[in-house]
């Protein structure tokens, strides 16, 4: 099967706040060749490489804000995330879990520093994607998917080259913990130094990679480094990662969902008028309230 | 492509050569303003309105007991002015502050006055324009004489639908002349209504 090339690695961009909590570079939609219509269905992705924190004992976060029309995947690498929303959900992501997050007909949250966490600082480190969702689900109740580090499935490498958890999707018959709407593969890829594996993707998915440890060599020919990021072309159904040195990788790709986009703020709709009515939803507390 | 330029704008509202607008614009500046920073400040003379391309600013005065007052929100596609400074030439009372990264295009009286007697639709624009800003000044009055903090507050998602998520509560609070608390209360009573778990 042919090589799925490498289209372009990216140095991660200025980095800017998002609240006082989440100090992000972002990738997608902003970065050079990954708007929202080449990654789709990944249409946002949020990026806190390792920072450090101070110790704090109001935490740091980002006040109640909502979300429509699509899901929200936070994966914690490093730090802990409290999270309350206004239908008395709530919970913490800690290091290695993974929060994947349905808001689809509209959610009213926020996210903070776990309050221990905070009072301690620390690193922080952590992945926020956004993943589309196509029209007959944004009406969907929303709902969470909270997946603790134990409970996704692993495939493990010869030689102890290391082990790739599936989150979604599917990995040598090991299958993801997480159910998704459409097809997509988020995989954590951890190697040790040396290490190499094999992935195969379809041509028709839009793929992607984002190095979170160490530093890669991808089809034996591009080198990249921690906290940068990769776009595939969606020619070609094979890609190979080797370890540099001791490396953690996300990868992700998804068949792209062939629907209109109408984006703004924290709504993805289809057309314009839906985008105006979740505005107008959202100002008269239909997605309720949340001091 | 940002259809917020001001080009865009009058390329769609009025008949106007292309061309013409482009010898126009070379007339006006354009200035990209940091978030925080002010286009104007009580005492300075005013040379210039606003029209916003990109971001957010906010026409406010602060008071004796130094309260802020927030007159007017211009996001992209509006308009700002102090017409008391920039018309009449009076030291302003007012600040006009950048609450995000923006970019703003500004134009004076002569280019007013010039695009006036150039084109005779613009003229008739311009007076729709101004007859609707003092619509909007009427309505703002009479809401803030006699309407309720309900009522305000619906008034204000209508005309600024995506404000609430770009500014500060206390923002809000403070162009409808009530105190944040009642702010929180009028929000709350809407969710209980409106909200299906």
């Amino acid at each position: 099967m042919a090589t799925k090339n490498v289209e372009l690695v990216m140095a991660p961009r200025e980095p800017h706040y998002v609240g006082n909590g989440f100090r992000v570079h972002n990738f997608i939609p902003s970065g050079y060749h990954l708007d929202m219509q080449r990654m789709n269905p990944f249409i946002m992705l949020d990026y806190n490489s390792k920072f450090y924190f101070p110790p704090t004992h109001e935490p740091r976060g980002v006040e109640a804000h909502p979300h429509k029309g699509f899901e929200t995947v936070t994966i914690a690498y490093k730090g802990k995330v409290a999270h309350t929303d206004s239908s008395g959900g709530g919970g913490v992501i800690a290091e290695g879990d993974v929060q994947w997050m349905t808001a689809a007909s509209g959610i009213l949250h926020k996210e903070f520093h776990e309050e221990n966490w905070s009072r301690q600082g620390g690193d922080f480190q952590m992945v926020q994607l956004w993943v589309n969702l196509p029209a007959k689900d944004k009406k969907a109740n929303p709902k969470y998917q909270s997946i603790q580090n134990k409970q996704i499935n692993r495939y493990h490498l010869n030689d102890n080259g290391g082990e790739i958890e599936v989150i979604a999707g599917e990995y040598q018959g090991i299958k993801g913990a997480a159910s998704t709407f459409t097809p997509i593969s988020l995989l954590n890829v951890k190697l040790e130094s040396g290490a190499t594996a094999d992935f195969h993707f379809p041509e028709k998915n839009n793929t992607a990679l984002l190095v979170i440890e160490g530093s890669i060599i991808i089809n034996d020919k591009e080198e990249a480094p921690a906290d940068h990021f990769a776009l595939f072309e969606n020619k070609g159904e094979v890609v190979s990662i080797k370890a540099k040195e001791k490396s953690v990788v996300l990868i992700l790709s998804g068949e792209p969902i062939n629907e209109s986009i109408a984006a703004h703020g924290p709504f993805v709709m289809n057309t314009r008028a839906e985008l105006v009515e979740a505005f107008d939803d959202y100002n008269k507390g239909k997605f309720g309230y949340l001091e | 492509m940002n259809t917020f330029t001001l080009s865009t704008f009058l390329t769609s509202h009025i008949e106007i050569e292309a061309d013409f607008v482009e010898t126009l614009m070379a007339q006006c500046k354009s200035l990209k303003v940091d978030k925080g920073s002010y286009l104007l400040k009580p005492g300075e003379i005013c040379q210039h309105s606003f029209y916003v391309e990109q971001g957010l600013l906010r026409y406010y005065s602060i008071d004796e007991k130094g309260k802020e007052h927030i007159l007017q929100f211009a996001s992209e596609g509006w308009f700002v002015s102090d017409r008391e400074s920039v018309y009449f030439h009076q030291p302003s009372h007012y600040f006009i502050q950048a609450l995000e990264n923006s970019r703003i295009i500004l134009f004076n009286e002569d280019f007013i006055t010039g695009l006036a007697q150039e084109n005779k639709s613009f003229l008739e624009f311009n007076n729709k324009l101004l007859h609707n800003h003092i619509r909007h000044l009427q309505n703002r009055i009479n809401q803030l004489l006699s309407a309720s903090a309900e009522d305000r507050y619906l008034h204000f998602i209508k005309i600024y639908p995506d404000l609430l998520l770009r500014i500060p509560q206390s923002m809000v609070a403070s162009y409808l002349g009530i105190t944040p608390e009642s702010l929180s209360r009028v929000r709350k009573d809407l969710a209980t209504k409106n909200f299906k778990k």
